[in-house]
């Protein structure tokens, strides 16, 4: 649940505002869709890293549980990154505000949700939802009831929470329903688009042409460079956290049985049980 | 490969899937909101069935 929250929490509160509502007479659309979308000024920073940073703090803060705070980051940040696809792109080093974009597929928001949900079913965008559905349908075995049980429910404490007011089939149902949601909602549009209202299909880049299309600037080669240098020095201190985890938990003295079979306990590093090649009490011998 | 209950299952989703499809192309509004999706499944897959098999238990 953390997770599809996550994924959702960019266009959350926003979308309705890109693609205008009617209020009896009155119309409330922003003037300038994408700008308000994806840009500063207006909400774009909600599609960036630190946004979602900031947001898993809170929820680790308020919830006091880091498998929520976790998920809500990775879905969140899935967001962000796969929002770079279109033709504009997201901020996604705000307050850095360039905007990266692969211009794989076209931004359409602008021309309201039909027309946008026509463009993107019958683009690249609909192609690489396409990906992710066929991937979830291979992974079949995470929507089993067993899989729920043994690993979904016993990793996060709501659903137990959860659980002493529904029973597990309704929970179960709530587990699937993201991939239900999403699966059910690309064949509606798909048939929506293609088999009802003829919508063509353009898989070419930044496509489909046929539509009117939202564009930030290209990237600068300066800006590239700090692209890059931001990636790499990301990577960097990943790589940096990783050695220094894995030289702290092989510091770390674990408690092997005494191979001479005496039951007793000893306690050596990872390192030392390697060098001496197993582990015995002094006096001992291994058996 | 899946047990025939998975795949009864499996056939199940499905069937609510097309159903929720149809519904969605005829009427766009109801495929905006995955609370709505979540509202559909727990009334075609939870409740709907909970309500069938205590009915079937009575006669």
């Amino acid at each position: 649940m953390p997770l599809a929250i996550g994924s959702w929490a960019p266009d959350l509160m926003t979308k309705w505002f890109v693609y205008g509502i009617s209020i009896g007479g009155l119309k409330l659309k922003a003037a300038d869709p994408a700008q308000f979308h994806r840009g500063w000024p207006g909400v774009g920073f909600t599609h960036s890293l630190l946004f979602g940073g900031v947001l898993a703090l809170l929820v680790w803060r308020i919830f006091d549980s880091k498998i929520w705070a976790i998920s809500f980051l990775i879905g969140q940040w899935a967001h962000a990154l796969t929002d770079t696809g279109d033709t504009v792109g997201t901020m996604l080093f705000f307050p850095w505000t360039v905007h990266i974009h692969l211009n794989a597929w076209a931004y359409a928001g602008q021309t309201g949700r039909l027309r946008d949900g026509a463009a993107y079913f019958s683009g690249l965008g609909g192609a690489w939802d396409a990906v992710w559905i066929v991937y979830g349908l291979f992974s079949w075995r995470v929507l089993t009831r067993s899989y729920f049980e043994q690993h979904i429910y016993t990793a996060d404490r709501s659903w137990s929470v959860a659980n002493r007011v529904v029973s597990v089939g309704a929970l179960l149902v709530v587990y699937r329903a993201a991939f239900f949601y999403g699966t059910s909602r690309w064949i509606a549009w798909t048939l929506w688009a293609h088999a009802y209202h003829h919508y063509p299909y353009d898989l070419s880049w930044g496509g489909p042409h046929w539509v009117d299309t939202a564009h930030s600037p290209p990237l600068t080669w300066p800006q590239v460079a700090g692209v890059v240098g931001i990636v790499a020095l990301g990577l960097a201190i990943a790589l940096m956290e990783l050695g220094r985890r894995r030289r702290t938990r092989d510091e770390r003295e674990i408690g092997f049985p005494c191979e001479c079979g005496c039951r007793e306990v000893v306690k050596l590093t990872k390192a030392e049980y390697q060098t001496v090649g197993g582990a015995w009490l002094e006096g001992h011998k291994p058996g | 490969m899946p047990s025939r209950r998975q795949l009864a299952v499996a056939l199940g989703y499905a069937a609510a899937s097309a159903v929720y499809v149809a519904i969605g192309v005829w009427f766009t509004d109801f495929l905006l909101s995955f609370f709505v999706a979540l509202v559909y499944l727990l009334l075609v897959a939870w409740l709907v069935p909970a309500g069938v098999r205590r009915i079937w238990r009575i006669f």
